[in-house]
């Protein structure tokens, strides 16, 4: 129907614009569909929220929490140097152990540290007491393997977030037999920014009759 | 029809959900995925990813159940086209990262970012078609009784049902 009808109509035109001649035709369709996108919009925004406060309980909840205090950068941001063997097939990925935890391991000398990064990496940088086993190229690997058989817990890292070498190492050393090796999670980054103990210098223990 | 649109939206939200509840066991892990998509800053990752985990859950809870089943799949559509961009181009970069989007070590492929092509189509499929239903809807339920009493108002000359 024409929008001004109602107004215009010759009397006796028929219907209810006639007896009430200010009135336009109702759209029901529009208001409807306004109803129905403010709903949408309201449902949407409930639902990304229950999503929000359910993920944060259920990370609560988790056996391995996403920390929710501490910054978590890329591999790409978090550092430079090799992060995995070219060529070599993905390492399983090995269980974790959070920095404080370590931590502790490392003040009361209850764990072996592997540093699987490259040796200027190690040189620059590690953790207290860590010795130096990158995944390949490493000239003396039985006496650093031999020197972590001491150790009740072997933690392993390296220089990323998501690097494959620590796992790669983990795998070599589960292969060897050592009973419990975890890799620092978080990596290097991590123990620094968590500011515990470090040390820089080459690795006289790494290598026979270096140092023990 | 509506069957085939039920089916698809109970296994897209068996799927939603078994994908955030694969991720609860190792979040830590999830969360280092997350950061190397690089399009979260490092201090909101943690969050970002509990977040996801707890979105992916209730959407697809809520897609197998038919309820708020618009709104669900419109979070879904929104979920996955985010998810497909950061992957590719994540890709396009030639960052090399996990998928992270099964909680294990799934590497991102271009056959990852085709999968999440496909089951935006079927959450744009159900937001725009709406849920369907597995048992269609019995002749005669929105008239007052089994005898269909008689329309007290004169039936449109058009044909019904265009």
């Amino acid at each position: 129907m024409h929008p001004g009808g109602g107004r215009g109509a010759a009397p006796g035109a028929g219907g209810e614009n006639v007896r009430f001649p200010g009135r336009f035709p109702s759209r029901p369709g529009g208001s409807r569909a306004i109803v129905r996108s403010v709903r949408l919009a309201l449902e949407t925004a409930s639902l990304l929220l229950a999503g929000t406060v359910g993920g944060l309980a259920l990370n609560a909840a988790s056996p391995r929490p996403a920390p929710l205090s501490v910054p978590i950068h890329s591999a790409a941001e978090a550092g430079g140097g090799m992060c995995a063997v070219p060529g070599a097939p993905a390492a399983p990925r090995a269980r974790r152990i959070g920095v404080e935890e370590a931590r502790g391991h490392c003040e009361a000398c209850t764990a072996g540290f592997v540093d699987a990064r490259s040796a200027a990496e190690f040189a620059a940088g590690h953790v207290t007491g860590a010795v130096h086993l990158p995944p390949v190229g490493h000239p003396d690997e039985a006496v650093v393997i031999a020197g972590l058989r001491a150790h009740p817990m072997v933690i392993v890292y390296d220089g990323d977030y998501s690097c494959a070498l620590a796992d790669e190492v983990a795998a070599r050393l589960r292969r060897e037999g050592l009973p419990d090796i975890r890799v620092l999670q978080g990596a290097w980054p991590a123990w620094v920014e968590a500011g515990a103990p470090g040390s820089a210098g080459a690795c006289p223990a790494c290598h026979a009759g270096g140092g023990r | 029809m509506s069957a085939a649109l039920a089916l698809l939206r109970i296994a897209l939200g068996g799927l939603l959900l078994w994908a955030g509840a694969s991720k609860i066991p190792d979040m830590a892990s999830f969360a280092e995925s997350v950061a190397n998509y690089r399009i979260v800053p490092a201090p909101l990752v943690p969050a970002a990813a509990a977040a996801v985990v707890g979105i992916e859950i209730v959407a697809g809870v809520l897609l197998v159940a038919g309820r708020l089943a618009r709104a669900a799949s419109l979070v879904t559509a929104l979920l996955l086209a985010v998810f497909t961009a950061a992957l590719g181009i994540a890709l396009l970069r030639g960052i090399d990262l996990r998928c992270g989007c099964f909680g294990g070590e799934e590497a991102a492929t271009w056959g990852t970012v085709a999968r999440d092509v496909v089951l935006l189509a079927a959450a744009v499929a159900v937001f725009l078609k709406g849920p369907g239903r597995l048992v269609p809807k019995a002749e005669g339920t929105l008239r007052s009784g089994p005898a269909a009493a008689p329309r007290s108002f004169p039936a449109k000359s058009g044909s019904p049902g265009t």
